[in-house]
């Protein structure tokens, strides 16, 4: 029992990641139609800031995490600027840029923090919180929690308080549409890609002192970023965040009676069966042509 | 709190590799002297990194001293050594692409590799060449491979003596968990020898975790086998060891903690506490102990030698930075004997000696009854615990004496693994 | 004027077929190696040109051949299998594999055929790196080795190079052919035209699914031709890092014909080669050089020489483009 509680602890602060990654991975598909191979690694460049700044030379935690925010979200206009938007007639050139991208961020990696091991961050907020006796949560935990959760919830903001976001639900519902209202595609676009490396920035800030940091980190983040994606329904963001959740405690259940590596291969089969069967997924309710 | 280590390893391997790695990189080659070369087959950049380039360095210190000295006497010649490395970043086809080069073009004597998957890549070759090749791991040897010998290490053997020494000194401590990664050369191999060296000792093995690289969120694996409340956590030979000791401090283990390796001790004691990481168990020693002054330890100034490496390297010492060292001076005693420097020759002399040379002592060929070959050199072995957050030596204790009583114990735990014996 | 075209023709392939056949006495050991490897991957690219046909894009290709090098394997050292019998039955087993997945994967289209294709490709890998029985675990399987026929031995570069430039060529022969056949036809209809292939009475299911078929036969076959070579099989090997390869090399290839991705892979195995110095940077530069081509090459190499012919005032009937 003490387990199961534990895990469902631990599943939703997995949780909260994995939402991260995967709305920023459904916007960017959603407003401009692009799979974004490269948005693991735009995590990782997270990651990576928060090690060189914070673990390496010192600088507070919190600046530390502005500044991967920052320096992702610049990543993703810039990708947005000179590769997506070239070749935005073709979503498979897209995709290969984006590929192109990824392996490139990859050397830089490997180029910044060396080969050799993963680089390990300590964490910044010592201690552990435990309740009712037997139910640890580290604060670091705790902290990412809380972070990831004011993250979606100004994003939800976002999208539904301001005329910004109204207008890029409407580019992600349906773009000709919305360019004839007179809504500038580019521009939302930019947006679009900023937010989502905006999220991406910041879930690799927050996962720095809690994971293992190398240059092939981004490879899970990308495979449970379109597990998600597709469990959630596509088009939707709120599929996104359920299905995060969701699969975040399943995810974690499964490795806690069977392993890893086996609960990875249930969640790729997840993700096939709801091709299979439900192709928009939970939410999602465009199916695109 | 600046890690630096890690700086200095990618500097060093940046610029290995830009050097353009496969070229070789030649220490002392002296024009008009004559030069063995000495190969490494090894891990210099990538997850492994720290099971290889380190043991460059260490040879490198070796072959300079040998080579300021003068050279050393095989049969009626001075020889310089040189050695070779060629970084494979443990990928299969890389290995036999740098294994095909060191022996074809580089004209090596021997070839130095780390073990697993890439040793048994190259085996085919090794015996159509009939290259002496050597391996930190016995249990890559089959009972085709006679050109592979483990003249140092002999892992996972090795850990049954820190649960010897744990089960001697702490009778308190009754059941145990083991966590570690799951491929078949490290995770799997230890993890059997762990559980036949607690069967032996009378602890009961309550849950074993095996969990693969892809991992990235300890919690959960630490939560679920505290949940079975063990004495003791092992991590047999887990790449982990950082981030699962970590766990096991904020989820409040008060139990005993022992693993095969613990590099980096000191980032994880600044990640937890140095009353944690204190009374750790694991089986690899600074080489500035003083216990390594002692009769019976066969290395040439070990206090001398750690010094230098760590003036010259200073946050890269790891497990292997002596090992390779170590094979190499047990072949060059090899050659010695054999009046010459050729493999077959130099490897019939090796096998021929009963009492071969071991750096920890009471070395004695060994391996038939697991592998098919006596090809592994077993000896004594240091048992070493965190103190005062430095590794400390306890005890030396005889491998070949667990072995000679409890084999059988370990074939049947690694059949049970699916791990090939014979 | 056309006669001699012709003639110039006939008398470069035939200099081209001697000079592959020759090539090997000429190269180090090193090269010899990646001779084989880049023949073996030649085969790899011209059968994931047919996958591609009918417009669909999979991401599954190089945990095909991942399949037929395990079958190879397998064979080789349960039953000790020869070469001839492991071939064959390595590219039916990546086949039946493939036909088996048809069911589900060609009920999506495009993006989730995708993404579908990467998931089972996964799926699969994973199996591989999980069960230690029968596949070795993570640390794969080794000791996989080739014939000797009186005493000639395949484990040297040189016969085995022989080997797979027969194998090879004659798998792209047969490839060639479907896709010059009724069924090629057909394919490419399914691609440009599906609505209109439908109407007629075509079904696109199918003939989507005998591409992918098809194209993992043939790649099975690459597989066990690589594995009999290299003598170690790991699941590594075969995951996303080596299929964004054979992606980059269709690519910037070209994939109008049959002979784009064989002049990709050609050209960029070359080039990788000549940035080995680099080390590190290396994945960066191919990174490079897939943007790049998408941006200012997009039908890949294969169109210089198209625009050059053009140039030349011959036209082509090679394209196999879009219908206006």
């Amino acid at each position: 029992m003490e387990l199961i509680l534990q895990s469902i602890i631990n599943g939703l602060i997995q949780g909260g990641f994995f939402a991260l990654f995967a709305v920023g991975l459904v916007l960017i598909f959603g407003v401009m139609g692009v799979v974004n191979f490269a948005h693991g690694e735009l995590v990782m460049v997270g990651a990576y800031t928060v090690w060189l700044l914070h673990a390496q030379n010192g600088i507070p935690f919190i600046p530390v995490i502005l500044i991967a925010i920052i320096l992702v979200t610049v990543i993703g206009l810039l990708m947005e600027r000179f590769l997506f938007r070239p070749t935005c007639n073709d979503p498979l050139a897209g995709l290969i840029c984006s590929i192109g991208i990824l392996f490139i961020l990859q050397v830089l990696a490997t180029v910044v923090g060396g080969d050799g091991p993963s680089k390990q961050v300590p964490p910044p907020y010592q201690g552990t919180l435990i309740l009712f006796d037997f139910l640890r949560v580290p604060y670091q935990r705790v902290f990412s929690f809380f972070v990831s959760a004011a993250g979606l919830g100004t994003l939800w903001y976002f999208l539904t308080r301001t005329k910004l976001g109204w207008a890029l639900r409407a580019v992600a519902l349906d773009r000709e549409a919305s360019a004839l209202q007179g809504i500038n595609i580019n521009r939302i676009s930019m947006i679009a890609i900023g937010v989502g490396g905006a999220l991406a920035g910041l879930a690799g800030a927050l996962m720095a002192p809690l994971t293992n940091i190398n240059p092939h980190m981004g490879h899970n983040v990308i495979i449970t970023a379109f597990i998600v994606t597709i469990v959630g329904g596509v088009g939707s963001l709120s599929g996104a965040v359920i299905a995060a959740v969701i699969y975040a405690l399943f995810h974690t259940f499964i490795t806690v009676y069977f392993g890893g590596v086996i609960a990875t291969i249930c969640g790729l089969l997840l993700m096939v069966v709801v091709l299979i069967i439900k192709p928009t997924g939970i939410m999602g309710v465009r199916v695109s042509e | 709190m600046k890690i630096t280590r890690r700086d200095f390893l990618k500097k060093t391997a940046t610029g290995v590799a830009l050097a353009g790695v496969s070229a070789g990189l030649p220490v002392n080659v002296f024009a008009n002297e004559k030069t063995i070369k000495i190969g490494m087959n090894i891990p210099m950049t990538g997850d492994y990194a720290p099971w290889g380039l380190p043991g460059l360095y260490g040879c490198e210190i070796i072959a300079n001293d040998i080579n300021a000295a003068g050279g050393v006497r095989i049969g009626n010649t001075d020889y310089k050594i040189e050695m070779i490395s060629f970084d494979h970043a443990y990928d299969t086809e890389k290995t036999i692409q740098g294994y095909k080069k060191l022996v074809l073009e580089d004209g090596v004597k021997m070839v130095m590799m780390l073990g697993g998957s890439t040793v048994s890549s190259i085996l085919p070759w090794a015996q159509r060449k009939k290259m002496l090749t050597t391996t930190l791991l016995p249990s890559d040897i089959t009972p085709k491979s006679e050109y592979l010998i483990a003249t140092c290490e002999s892992h996972p053997l090795y850990n049954v003596t820190g649960v010897e020494w744990l089960a001697e000194n702490f009778p308190d401590a009754k059941t145990a968990v083991i966590v570690t990664n799951n491929d078949v050369e490290w995770g799997l191999q230890s993890a059997s020898t762990y559980k036949a060296a607690f069967e032996v000792a009378g602890i009961k093995v309550v849950d074993v975790n095996l969990h693969g690289f892809d991992v990235t969120d300890f919690a959960p694996i630490v939560s679920s086998v505290l949940a079975k409340k063990p004495d003791i956590f092992c991590m047999a030979t887990s790449f982990y060891t950082t981030p699962l000791m970590e766990q096991l401090y904020h989820q409040g283990f008060k139990g005993k903690i022992i693993s095969c390796t613990l590099d980096y001790y000191n980032e994880v004691i600044a990640k937890t506490s140095k009353e944690f990481v204190n009374g750790t168990i694991f089986q690899f020693p600074d080489f500035n102990d003083p216990a390594l002054l002692q009769e019976g330890i066969h290395f040439p100034d070990p206090n001398g030698f750690d010094a230098k490496f760590r003036k010259d390297h200073p946050n890269d010492w790891s497990a292997v930075a002596w090992e390779y060292p170590a094979i190499l001076l047990n072949w060059i005693e090899g050659a010695k004997a054999a009046g010459s420097i050729e493999p077959t020759e130099v490897l019939k002399t090796l096998k021929s000696n009963k009492k071969p040379n071991f750096v920890f002592g009471g070395g004695r060929w060994w391996g038939s009854k697991l592998w098919g070959l006596d090809n592994a050199i077993v000896g004594r072995w240091p048992v070493v615990v965190i103190e005062d957050g430095k590794a400390r030596i306890k005890e030396f204790r005889s491998l070949t004496g667990w072995l000679d009583k409890n084999s059988d114990v370990l074939i049947k735990h690694m059949k049970a693994l699916g791990l090939h014996t014979v | 004027m056309k006669i001699i075209i012709r003639l110039l023709k006939i008398i470069a392939v035939i200099i081209f077929l001697a000079g592959l056949i020759v090539l090997p006495h000429y190269l180090k050991f090193h090269y010899q190696d990646l001779l084989i490897f880049l023949t073996v991957n030649v085969l790899v690219v011209a059968s994931y040109r047919i996958v591609t046909l009918t417009g669909e894009w999979s991401l599954i290709h190089a945990v095909m051949m991942g399949v037929g090098a395990y079958t190879a394997a397998l064979l080789f050292k349960n039953f000790n299998l020869a070469i001839w019998f492991t071939l064959p039955l390595a590219g039916g087993m990546a086949g039946l594999i493939a036909a088996l997945l048809s069911f589900p994967l060609f009920r999506m289209t495009q993006f989730y055929f995708l993404i579908g294709s990467f998931a089972a490709g996964e799926a699969i890998r994973l199996t591989w790196m999980q069960f230690i029985v029968p596949f070795g675990g993570s640390g794969g399987l080794s000791g996989i080795e080739p014939p000797m026929i009186g005493s000639i031995d395949f484990m040297d570069p040189i016969p085995y190079y022989y080997l797979a430039l027969g194998v090879v060529s004659a798998c792209l022969f047969i490839l060639y052919r479907i896709e010059k056949s009724r069924i090629g036809l057909t394919l490419h209809a399914v691609h440009w035209k599906a609505p209109l292939a439908q109407s007629v009475g075509v079904d696109t299911w199918r003939y989507r699914a005998l591409a992918f078929i098809i194209g993992s036969f043939f790649v099975g076959i690459a597989g066990a031709l690589k594995i009999h070579y290299l003598g170690t099989i790991t699941p590594n090997q075969f995951g996303i890092g080596f299929m964004v390869f054979i992606l980059i090399w269709v690519i910037v290839g070209g994939y109008n014909t049959i002979f784009g991705p064989v002049i990709g892979v050609v050209v960029l195995t070359i080039f990788d080669e000549s940035v080995r110095g680099f080390g590190e940077l290396r994945p960066a530069i191919y990174g490079g050089v897939l943007i790049i081509s998408i941006l200012f090459l997009p039908l890949g190499l294969e169109s210089i020489y198209t625009k050059f012919l053009t140039l030349c005032g011959i036209g082509g009937n090679s394209s196999d483009g879009p219908p206006p």
